[in-house]
């Protein structure tokens, strides 16, 4: 495959894949064949060749929302892809590719309206200088451990349904064991919270150096700015309070998800130096 | 194709007819031994607790054996007069014999459909007879085909998804809940048969420790030393349950052992950090109050439940039935049509070379006389007209020997016609 024709990868490339792929994992809920898991691998894989062949060639901005939605969704994509090939029995994909699409969907609905780099991004965000890289790659490491977080809470929560209704165990969709999924959620916050407090920590110093006072001002990107430090504050709570139970724990994952999903697209103040 | 299958199953015998027809180890290599040498043919026998059958071929020749030569060996060797055996069996030939042993193999023929136990006996026949050095070409064929048939079923189809006895639907449901069970406890209330198996089946999880409650002592002591657990008294019910992560109950009690307002006054607040507990009850009358269940922290299952996921999974497998039909209706068109292939190619293959040497015969001195007049690429054309002609003439003949087997004709008067006609060696 050239360069030329890898330049004309778009989202619908990978967005189609991810699609079809998902469509062939339902499908192999209702008709359990190998052909059906095999072909919902490759169409996996062709849709995240192509996703890494778009961000390693336009390499979109990960300080802008556009480019930290689809980056977040080529690791979700990468999580699927080896959830999919480690746990063969289970409904990985049915679970992950869903968020990978709407990660796609809402990064083409933000490039729709502010284009792939008109946001006025300063140098020391995008990597020039040390810290800002830094910044970036605490925020983006802790978005992961989230979304992970989520996609186990939210099988949680349909594991713990399946029980409390006392369905077939074996019937539907193949689902990990309540303890594991709350294992894997609590591992995924204890990482992301260490990333997301010294990346917010990191931001907010240096926001204070480059602009003083920038948070006072009120406008929507201060809001997803304080939205970040609530996603911190759930995540002390689901990290250090006593007992909080795997029902409790999946709950609070979905909310600090999606509250970080806002934030990512409303472009935090860190993004654009307090303007 | 001479093949035949005799034998009866649940649906034809009742299990006193089935036991008498069954054939054990020693017996099975006796009768298969003699079954080959009496009627020179390929023998297999298939013992289960649910069906008997001769699998009985030669791959050429006249008919094997007919069902009464074959009733009437069953009931020599299990001393038992033939005619009393005869309204129990059936027989089925060639073609519907393999289809016949592909539905058993892919347990489509099965008292419960789905299960998984057939296929490895139909296995365990086949590698009996080979052992015994009763299987020839045909069955050598035509069961590891039968297996890969029964396989495709299985993966292609949701036919043997879920399980169907209780005490398996009872652990199913325990693996919803815990990954790993080395450092879980298992609490055993009661003695009763169900429970024993189920808890063979917890026991096959390996759990850290095994705790086992009974009224009698003597009895929680004598479950205990049969399972590797630990006796306890039964007035420490309670602060066992405290601890435990699964308790399997079982008890013949009366009425419930159990109560909510007991569970949430004596038992939840012994629970540490909120820890889940599976109970799975499956005592009649039930010794749990359903109303623990709360699908978080309490997991209930009872006998109802156990058995309503088994029906469930049983009605789930029939409507798998039809597409495991097709693939088995492909399989044995396959299987049919490769065996006959296999049977035709010593014929068609004797044919083409004897077709080739008369061809070499002409093509070779014509070259030779043209030798100089024709190019390279002109004495190509010319033998690729010579094999052309030579691949029309044979098609008529060949395509009439492998319909004539697909229709199951008698192929033997057109195979002698061949050899007249083209002059082949015998």
């Amino acid at each position: 495959m050239s360069l030329s024709t890898l330049q004309g990868v778009s989202h619908t490339c990978f967005g189609l894949s991810y699609l079809l792929a998902f469509t062939l994992e339902l499908a192999r809920v209702r008709w359990p064949r190998t052909g059906l898991r095999t072909a919902g691998l490759v169409v996996g894989a062709i849709g995240l060749f192509t996703h890494s062949a778009y961000l390693a060639i336009h390499h979109p901005s990960m300080a802008a929302p556009y480019g930290s939605l689809l980056l977040l969704a080529w690791v979700l994509a990468v999580f699927y892809f080896y959830g999919s090939l480690h746990h063969t029995r289970q409904a990985w994909g049915i679970f992950v590719l869903p968020v990978v699409l709407g990660l796609v969907a809402l990064s083409l609905v933000i490039v729709s309206f502010t284009g792939t780099d008109d946001v006025d991004i300063p140098l020391w965000l995008v990597g020039e200088k040390f810290w800002g890289a830094i910044h970036g790659l605490l925020l983006l490491l802790a978005a992961v451990g989230l979304s992970v977080a989520f996609l186990s809470s939210v099988m949680y929560l349909v594991q713990a349904r399946r029980l409390r209704t006392k369905a077939n165990p074996l019937g539907g969709v193949k689902i990990l064991s309540l303890e594991r999924l709350e294992a894997m959620s609590r591992r995924a916050v204890n990482l992301a919270f260490p990333m997301l407090t010294a990346g917010v920590l990191l931001g907010m110093l240096m926001l204070n150096h480059e602009a003083p006072l920038t948070l006072l001002t009120p406008s929507l990107k201060v809001l997803g700015s304080y939205g970040l430090i609530l996603v911190v504050a759930m995540l002390v709570y689901m990290r250090y309070a006593v007992h909080v139970s795997g029902r409790r724990l999946a709950v609070w994952s979905i909310l600090a998800f999606a509250l970080l999903v806002v934030v990512l697209m409303a472009a935090h103040p860190f993004v654009e130096g307090g303007r | 194709m001479n093949l035949r299958i005799v034998g009866c199953n649940f649906r034809t015998a009742n299990v006193d007819v089935r036991e008498r027809l069954a054939f054990p180890p020693d017996l099975h290599a006796r009768a298969s031994a003699e079954l080959a040498a009496r009627f020179g043919c390929e023998v297999a026998i298939l013992s289960t607790c649910n069906r008997v059958e001769l699998f009985l071929a030669r791959p050429h020749g006249p008919t094997v054996l007919s069902t009464e030569l074959a009733t009437e060996f069953l009931g020599e060797v299990h001393h038992v007069p033939p005619e009393s055996l005869t309204p129990h069996l059936y027989s089925h030939a060639d073609a519907d014999a393999t289809r016949h042993l592909f539905r058993v193999a892919a347990s489509l023929d099965s008292l419960i459909v789905g299960e998984g136990q057939i296929a490895g006996q139909v296995k365990q026949a086949f590698e009996a007879a080979r052992k015994l050095a009763t299987t020839g070409p045909l069955l050598n064929a035509l069961f590891p085909h039968a297996l890969r048939t029964a396989k495709r079923v299985r993966t292609e189809t949701g036919i043997s998804l879920g399980h169907v006895s209780v005490s398996s639907v009872a652990v199913d449901y325990v693996k919803q809940v815990f990954d790993h069970f080395g450092d879980k406890t298992v609490l055993v209330i009661g003695a009763g048969k169900m429970g024993r198996l189920t808890l063979k089946h917890l026991q096959e999880l390996k759990p850290g420790r095994i705790l086992v409650a009974n009224r009698s002592p003597e009895k929680a002591a004598e479950v205990a030393a049969g399972c590797g657990g630990t006796p306890i008294p039964w007035d420490k019910l309670d602060d066992a349950l405290g601890e435990t992560d699964i308790a399997l109950s079982t008890t013949g009690a009366g009425e419930p052992i159990v109560s909510r307002q007991r569970f949430d006054k004596q038992i939840r607040p012994k629970r540490r950090h909120g820890r889940t507990l599976v109970v799975l009850d499956i005592a009649v009358p039930r010794d749990f109050d359903p109303a623990i269940h709360d699908g978080d922290r309490v997991c209930l299952f009872n006998i109802d439940d156990l058995t309503r996921i088994r029906e469930q999974t049983i009605a789930e497998r029939q409507s798998h039935l039809r597409p495991a039909e097709a693939i088995v209706a492909t399989e044995v068109k396959n299987f049919l049509d490769d065996w006959q292939r296999r049977k035709n190619g010593p014929v068609i293959q004797q044919l083409r070379s004897e077709v080739d040497k008369v061809r070499d015969e002409v093509l070779t001195p014509l070259l030779a006389k043209l030798n100089g007049k024709l190019s390279p690429a002109e004495k190509e054309q010319v033998s690729a007209a010579f094999r052309l002609f030579q691949n029309k003439l044979l098609h008529g003949p060949i395509a009439a020997l492998q319909d004539a087997s697909r229709e199951g004709e008698d192929r033997g008067s057109l195979i002698e016609a061949l050899k007249k006609l083209f002059r082949l060696g015998s």
